[in-house]
């Protein structure tokens, strides 16, 4: 993701802009070198734009809000973007009509927490670049892309996107490598509890990980306070009968319950795009469960999530 | 002791059980029985919930792939099954104390053998300390 791509994204941003009501693209922000997501209307505005190795969210969850208001709206999207974006086409909620999309071909993002660590000033970043296997800062400073690479991105399955209507840059090969998830695996009973248990007792259950991921879009969740009414007539027996599953403290078995549940949730769903660990004020590794789960649909089911039509947990499966 | 939590389907595996009852089979005491409507509707947070409040094991009973009174509804709960026991292998926990059963509404021998055994197995495993949240 180098300059020539974002020149090339903004050429066809102008053009694209003109005939859609709102278009999601990346923008710096102004204090430091990281960049949010943005809609744009206009075509004045398209020159804010930027694409580098520091675009990272997912626009599946604000393409999806927008859809609710506007008619039709241009998306930049990445290979896991694009990914999350069928999955919801695949749902019923997002009409493919009315969405178009500017595919990116992605050779991985940055990891914020990893870069800011190699830079002194923060302020001083102007601009930041991929170029071949490094990054580039202000064009002269260089770190090697494998010290500051979002770990999830070394096992990315699809970096080209499977669906676009218009590509940047050259497709990319993907690849299905589950070495770590295997390796975690072979590890003792005990020791894979050790590990999980320190890791889930650090939940602070902010829920940070269920409202940054694109497909959990449940108006209702699990974790939420159940909105059934209380009045001085409720007698105490209904009280203590309404449902609640998951308590409110950060328990190690409320917190297990929370992420076993919602990662079962994604089940065939999930498009790897990291954001529920990105979102993660603790740094648990929570990309570790979703990938076991892709493991065991593509291992036990067969089911590839780019290609099937129908939603992986509404397939019927007559399994012996 | 241990303690068993069974989903029980409404159609088949509760008529299994009733039937164990009434034959006067002898099986295991540390078997409750909650009854569904279906075994596709057990939702994978309860099953985490009886293992918190205490449950040494959980069992999920149903018809038989094909008889299901809801023509598909045992099948989702399959793939449930097989979903959550491998999550709860990959943290860690013991995946043995989950359990899957289909018994039609005339198995009550088999339904009575199956809980005896294992209740059997979970007595070697012993308490599960995990995820519970009860104190003795």
């Amino acid at each position: 993701m180098n300059r020539e791509m974002e020149e090339k994204l903004k050429d066809v941003c102008k053009r694209v802009v003109k005939e859609v009501d709102a278009l999601i693209a990346y923008k710096r922000k102004k204090t430091e070198p990281r960049e949010v997501l943005t809609v744009i209307r206009s075509e004045d505005e398209v020159d804010s734009i930027s694409l580098s190795p520091l675009s990272v969210n997912n626009p599946a969850k604000l393409l999806m809000e927008l859809l609710k208001t506007e008619k039709k709206v241009a998306v930049v999207a990445k290979g896991c973007d694009a990914k999350a974006i069928r999955q919801l086409i695949i749902e019923g909620k997002i009409d493919r009509d009315r969405v178009y999309i500017i595919g990116v071909s992605c050779p991985g993002v940055v990891d914020y927490r990893k870069f800011i660590k190699k830079i002194d000033d923060l302020s001083d970043v102007e601009r930041v670049e991929l170029i071949d296997d490094k990054i580039v800062v202000n064009g002269k400073d260089e770190i090697p892309f494998s010290e500051v690479i979002f770990e999830n991105c070394l096992y990315c399955s699809n970096p080209t996107p499977v669906i676009y209507d218009e590509l940047i840059g050259e497709p990319r090969e993907g690849r299905v490598d589950f070495s770590d998830i295997d390796e975690f695996e072979r590890m003792d009973r005990e020791k894979r509890w050790e590990y999980w248990a320190k890791e889930f007792e650090r939940c602070i259950r902010c829920h940070a990980c269920r409202n940054s991921c694109p497909l959990c879009y449940c108006t209702e969740c699990i974790v939420d306070p159940t909105n059934l009414a209380i009045s001085p007539m409720t007698p105490a027996e209904e009280k203590a009968t309404y449902p609640k599953i998951l308590g409110k403290t950060i328990s190690i078995s409320d917190n297990v319950l929370y992420h076993l549940v919602r990662v079962l949730h994604h089940a065939g769903r999930c498009a790897g795009c990291g954001e529920c660990e990105r979102a993660c004020p603790m740094g648990i590794p929570l990309r570790k469960l979703e990938r076991k789960l892709e493991k065991v649909v593509i291992e036990e089911f067969g089911y590839d999530v780019t290609k099937e039509e129908i939603p992986f947990l509404s397939r019927l499966e007559v399994m012996r | 002791m241990v303690k068993i939590v069974v989903f029980a389907c409404n159609w088949c595996s509760y008529a299994a059980s009733d039937l164990a009852g009434v034959s006067r089979m002898q099986y295991s005491p540390d078997v409750r029985i909650i009854r569904v409507m279906c075994s596709g509707m057990v939702n994978p947070a309860w099953v985490l919930y009886a293992f918190k409040k205490g449950a040494d094991g959980v069992v999920i009973a149903g018809c038989h792939p094909g008889d299901c009174h809801y023509m598909v509804g045992n099948y989702y709960a399959q793939k449930r099954y097989i979903l959550m026991r491998e999550l709860l292998k990959f943290i860690g926990f013991e995946e043995e104390r989950l359990k899957l059963l289909w018994a039609s509404a005339a198995e009550g021998k088999l339904f009575a053998d199956e809980m005896t055994k294992f209740a059997e197995e979970l007595e070697k495993l012993g308490k599960q300390n995990k995820l519970s949240e009860v104190k003795e």
